[in-house]
Formats: structure tokens, C-alpha cells, sequence
């Protein structure tokens, strides 16, 4: 009798400590990080490549006067600060080749302040 | 020789005068806006691909106060800008007749590549295509004029 209630306990611990290891061990996946730089007037890398219904982090970085990125398609706006950085979690949801500008007015180049978006299934 | 410097201080004269800046007669101003509208300024047909919605007249208006503000005020009809009529031509209200006649098209090819005889420049290259198609959007939908107060720069 007792050697049955010791074996009880042996397997509820090791069940409890299974469960305890399956919970810590399986976090949610963490969204794959994209920093882009912006400087005037150009944006690097100048063309990203993006899978649709796929989760990233965008990481917008201003080396020098507030920038921005805006994609009207993908419903994409961000803006970084002078010297700083903004981030986005966003999800692209068509294919396609799509052109963002910089969002924030930056100079003589701003007009031609590009990015190309990829976005593949 | 007395003839020759005489000939040489008239043409300077002549080119002084002909430099300063005067507001054209109502002659020159209805043949030069003839000009523009049916000959020098293009793309005519050319239409706007935003949609007019408020955001877009928002973003215009944005994209507007970035570049333009200086000369044409954040109304677009002059407010607070103290050389508008002093300009030759002058600067035209964009609320204008003689501005809203212009198609889409011809805006953006005004904003694009500037108008010449006049002071307003080529923007090429500093605005993107859908910044300046914004502007086209907040140009049709402008707020009443003063509503929006005078350019920060001419406050001081």
C-alpha cells in the first residue's frame, strides 16, 4: 500500500514538472526584427522582402533629421525621430512590389527618398 | 565715341528698367493666363489617382506645409504672406478662378516643373508623386481663407 502511494507521488512530480517544462518551454514564436536606416536621403537596405500574413517588427533608424516610411497599399506609416528610432508590428497582406517614401519632408531629396517592399507568399 | 557711350547707357537703362519688378498690366496678365492654361503648362488629361477622401486632403494639407507655406500661406490664399502682391505676377489665391481652372493634370505639372514667367519653382525630386497629388487633393479642398492663421516663420 505504501509503495503504491510512493509511486503515486513519484508520478504526479514528474508529471507536474513534464507539464511545468512543456509550458516554459514552448514561448510564442518572437516576430522576425527588420531595421532599416535612414539617412538623407536614402533608406538601407533599399528593398526588404516580406512574406504575406507573416508577423515582422519593423525598426525604422534616423542617423541624422526625423524620417518616415509610408506604403499607402499596406497601410503602412511610421516615423522616426532626429538621431532616433520608432518600431511597428506589422503584417503585410498582399503580394506584390510596393514603393514607400519618406514620410516626414527631409530636404532637396526628399522626393526621391525610396523604399521597395517585396512581399512573396 | 560720345555716340557709342550714349547707345551703351540707354540699352543699361533700358535693361535696369526692364529688370525691375512692376506688376504686369491687365493686358499682359489676360495673355499671359491664356498662355498658361492653353499652351505652356501640360498634362492636361492627367488625372488624380488618391482618393478624395479627408485623409488625403489631410495629407495634402501636411505635404502643403512643409514646401509651400512661404509663398502661398497655410490657407493657400496668401494669409500673413507679406510679398504675395508684391511679386511680378504676383502670388495667385489658389481659391482663384484662374488657378482652379486648371485641370488635375496641370497642378501637378505647375507643382512639378514651376511656372515660368513667374516665382513659383520646380519641386521635382523634393516632393514624391503622391505628396504632390496630395497637395492637387487639399488645393481642391481648401479651408477658408485666414482660417488656418499666418505662416509661423512671419509671426516673429
Amino acid at each position: 500500500m505504501r509503495v503504491i502511494s510512493a509511486w503515486k507521488i513519484v508520478f504526479s512530480v514528474v508529471c507536474a514538472c513534464g507539464l511545468g517544462l512543456q509550458l516554459s518551454g514552448s514561448p510564442a514564436a518572437e516576430p522576425r526584427r527588420v531595421e532599416i536606416s535612414a539617412k538623407r536621403f536614402s533608406f538601407d537596405p533599399g528593398t526588404i522582402t516580406l512574406k504575406k500574413g507573416e508577423l515582422v517588427v519593423l525598426v525604422l533608424k534616423s542617423s541624422d533629421v526625423p524620417h518616415g516610411i509610408r506604403v499607402r497599399e499596406l497601410g503602412l506609416d511610421m516615423k522616426a525621430p532626429k538621431g532616433g528610432s520608432a518600431e511597428v508590428r506589422f503584417t503585410p497582406d498582399k503580394t506584390g512590389d510596393f514603393v514607400g517614401h519618406c514620410s516626414v519632408f527631409c530636404g532637396a531629396g526628399h522626393g526621391s527618398m525610396t523604399i521597395a517592399f517585396h512581399v512573396v507568399n | 565715341m560720345i555716340r557709342l557711350a550714349f547707345i551703351v547707357l540707354l540699352l543699361s537703362a533700358l535693361i535696369v528698367s526692364g529688370c525691375k519688378a512692376k506688376a504686369p498690366s491687365k493686358g499682359e496678365s489676360k495673355l499671359m493666363s491664356g498662355m498658361k492654361h492653353k499652351v505652356l503648362i501640360g498634362n492636361k488629361k492627367l488625372k488624380n489617382p488618391l482618393p478624395a477622401t479627408p485623409q488625403t486632403v489631410a495629407e495634402g494639407k501636411a505635404a502643403f506645409s512643409h514646401y509651400c507655406v512661404a509663398c502661398h500661406g497655410l490657407d493657400g490664399q496668401n494669409t500673413g504672406v507679406p510679398f504675395a502682391d508684391r511679386m511680378a505676377p504676383p502670388v495667385p489665391s489658389l481659391a482663384s478662378a484662374e488657378v482652379q481652372e486648371y485641370t488635375d493634370g496641370q497642378l501637378k505639372s505647375v507643382i512639378d516643373d514651376g511656372v515660368w514667367p513667374s516665382g513659383m519653382p520646380a519641386s521635382r525630386g523634393m516632393l514624391s508623386d503622391e505628396e504632390v497629388w496630395s497637395i492637387v487633393m487639399f488645393i481642391r479642398h481648401l479651408p477658408k481663407a485666414g482660417s488656418l492663421g499666418e505662416p509661423e516663420m512671419y509671426s516673429h
